[in-house]
């Protein structure tokens, strides 16, 4: 702040108080309108969190209260075991698939994305346009021809189509970003390790993969959280209930328990639950996060 | 019922399917590198071949093949029910899918209105507001890093729990934003609105809800535009004597039209391809359905596989055509510094293309895969 206003003096002195009242104003008006939306943000969250601590008889009293008397801590074990399968085992499978993809999908894209910085061969930009051009495609266009190969396959119902293709490097944003990273690189380093006698897969795993780290970190946070959200495809590929992630949960509890009278505190305890690895991911990780998301987005 | 022998069933099947595809993957890599070293290329180009194989072999299997089959699909009536094998492939009956779907079906126009119209209305209404909460937060305010956690937080939500949250918060009865209402209603003594259960409310609810979630997203990539705009200029135009308004008009908004535009088409794609929430949210008949999630229908409720492609291909095209137009419309607003070529005509920029492209995947759907949902 100081630094913006000290020049502003130097340039017209005689104006300096005025405008050291103008921007008190401003300021007040930032910091109320901050405020203002910093509360549109985090009252619904409040009220997620006080439905799940509601008791069921007090849901739909009106005025509803701000604060649950009494806090019924019990709804969260109640909505644990609410449905026949219990959310053991709709988090283990949903911790299974997005371990599972995540991993895939961060080691094959550093490689392809590696590839793509580093190497030059017949073809690399025409395939390298072609590659984020694909990001263009709505994922409903090849939905129909990728279910039949899954069909074909006999693998419905089973974790395979939403865990094997993130070996194939799905994900052109996540190959865009570490590209990026990997073309800030200085060459001398590989080379260097080359005339020490290291091989590409050395060079790649021992070298260059730790200097991407920030990269790779980002990539692993947006790929958690993709696929931990990832609906369409359990969606479409899962039948049978044991097997559902936490999201075909919720979405079988609101369709059958909830459906007629909304058990609402029930699935704000459940919607809270499947939120909060996320939200403790993000506080922790937001640095990384904020720079995976504004990378390529901002020039420089 | 739930006996642990079922999940490491479940589970071992695909850890083995999974490391196999693993090792096949990376032999495939190994493979490659040889095979065009032995047929004489270069070492680098073989390595960068054979280091990329991944993507393309994900590109040939999950893409292409879709893409190409999925047209092949909208020309016929194929039904989910009948296996899809090469010695009995399903008739051709020409471009009659587009034909109904155009011309006859009672439900294809209303959702393509409804996908638009919450395009045309949120998207402007979300970039004017991320914009100004950007610029707040651009002021050198205090404690920056605490408001932009809590400006994001909505964008790390599941899309299924912001639906799920709002549609309890529209509640008519007893939800939050009617109770918050009701002082106002009761003083002009009219009815609670019924939000996501009244035809006519379902759009601005959903409107709502979808700048709440991803208003922080936008916020957060317009913030760093907005820090990359060098301070000098806010200083010369200080010394031209531009006010605050000037500072905006002549600094501000043309400097940080590029982000904008990135926030534009990521912003486009991602309301065009709106499903997940749609699908927590029961909306009446009459309010019409996103067109994904009418593709989404045809394809695996009503077992049409044939004419969900149909519609599909006519929402690619649809994207195609709203894309191309704003990068068209780029010459007329987009500013960039330095980057005017030969011929006057403003330069795409690399991040510009991807800009489009990322699009929904995290942002507003939470989907990672291009590779059609799976």
């Amino acid at each position: 702040m100081a630094t913006q206003a000290i020049p502003r003096e130097n340039v017209s002195p005689v104006r300096g108080s005025s405008l050291k009242q103008q921007k008190t104003l401003v300021d007040a008006i930032t910091y109320f309108l901050l405020a203002l939306g910093a509360a549109i943000v985090l009252v619904p969250f409040w009220w997620m969190v006080k439905t799940s601590l509601t008791a069921q008889t007090r849901l739909f009293e009106f005025p509803p209260q701000f604060f649950p008397d009494p806090i019924v801590w019990r709804n969260y074990i109640d909505a644990w075991y609410a449905l026949p399968v219990s959310f053991t085992r709709f988090t283990a499978n949903t911790i299974f698939i997005t371990v599972l993809a995540m991993t895939a999908e961060i080691l094959t894209c550093s490689l392809v994305a590696y590839g793509f910085a580093r190497f030059r061969f017949p073809g690399r930009n025409f395939l390298f346009i072609l590659m984020l051009s694909t990001m263009m495609l709505p994922s409903v266009v090849t939905l129909v021809p990728t279910f039949i190969l899954w069909r074909e396959l006999k693998l419905i119902d089973t974790y395979d189509p939403m865990t094997l293709g993130a070996w194939f490097a799905w994900g052109p944003s996540y190959i865009f970003l570490l590209r990026q990273f990997f073309l800030s690189l200085p060459k001398e380093i590989e080379e260097a390790a080359r005339i020490d006698g290291a091989n590409t897969f050395q060079i790649y795993w021992h070298i260059m993969l730790p200097l991407v780290k920030p990269a790779l970190l980002a990539i692993a946070v947006l790929s958690f959280i993709g696929n931990w959200n990832n609906f369409m495809g359990p969606l479409i590929y899962l039948n049978s209930g044991e097997k559902y992630p936490l999201i075909m949960a919720l979405k079988f509890f609101e369709q059958s328990l909830s459906k007629e009278a909304p058990l609402f505190h029930y699935m704000m305890a459940m919607t809270t639950m499947m939120s909060f690895p996320l939200l403790m991911l993000y506080f922790f990780m937001q640095r990384t996060l904020i720079e995976g998301i504004t990378a390529g987005a901002v020039k420089g | 019922m739930v006996d642990t022998g079922s999940w490491v069933q479940d589970y071992s099947l695909t850890l083995s399917h999974w490391l196999l595809v693993g090792a096949a993957v990376i032999l495939v890599i190994v493979l490659t590198n040889r095979l065009l070293q032995s047929l004489g290329m270069n070492a680098e180009a073989a390595t960068g071949l054979a280091l990329i194989m991944p993507w393309v072999l994900g590109f040939l299997i999950f893409s292409l093949y879709p893409f190409l089959t999925s047209f092949y699909l909208s020309l016929t009536e194929y039904n989910l029910l009948r296996p899809l094998s090469l010695d009995k492939l399903p008739p051709l009956v020409g471009f009659k899918n587009y034909q109904y779907a155009i011309t006859d079906d009672p439900n294809f126009w209303p959702s393509i209105r409804l996908t638009l119209l919450y395009g045309a209305i949120s998207i402007p209404l979300g970039l004017a507001g991320s914009l100004l909460t950007a610029m707040l937060l651009a002021r050198d305010v205090r404690g920056v890093g605490i408001w932009r956690t809590i400006y994001y937080m909505p964008a790390v939500l599941p899309a299924a729990a912001t639906a799920l949250l709002w549609r309890w918060m529209f509640n008519p009865s007893s939800g939050l934003i009617n109770t918050i209402l009701s002082p106002i209603l009761n003083l002009f003594s009219l009815g609670k609105p019924a939000w996501f259960t009244d035809p006519q409310l379902v759009l601005p609810s959903y409107v709502i809800m979808g700048m709440w979630g991803i208003f922080g997203t936008t916020t957060v990539i317009l913030l760093a535009g907005l820090k990359n705009v060098p301070r000098e200029l806010y200083d010369a135009a200080t010394v031209d004597g531009a006010g605050l308004f000037g500072q905006f008009r002549h600094v501000t908004l043309p400097q940080v039209t590029p982000t904008l535009f990135y926030v534009l088409i990521t912003s486009m794609i991602g309301a065009l391809q709106f499903f997940t929430a749609a699908l927590f949210i029961t909306t009446p008949r009459e309010a019409g359905t996103f067109l994904q999630v009418y593709i989404w229908q045809q394809a695996f409720q009503s077992q049409k596989m044939g004419y969900a492609s149909a519609l599909s291909w006519i929402m690619l095209v649809l994207t195609l055509l709203l894309t191309l137009l704003v990068f068209r419309s780029q010459a007329l607003w987009v500013y960039y510094e330095g980057e005017l070529q030969q011929d006057g005509k403003k330069r795409v920029r690399e991040p510009d293309l991807v800009a489009g492209t990322r699009a929904s995947q995290q942002l507003s759907e939470g989907q990672p895969t291009p590779h059609g949902g799976a």
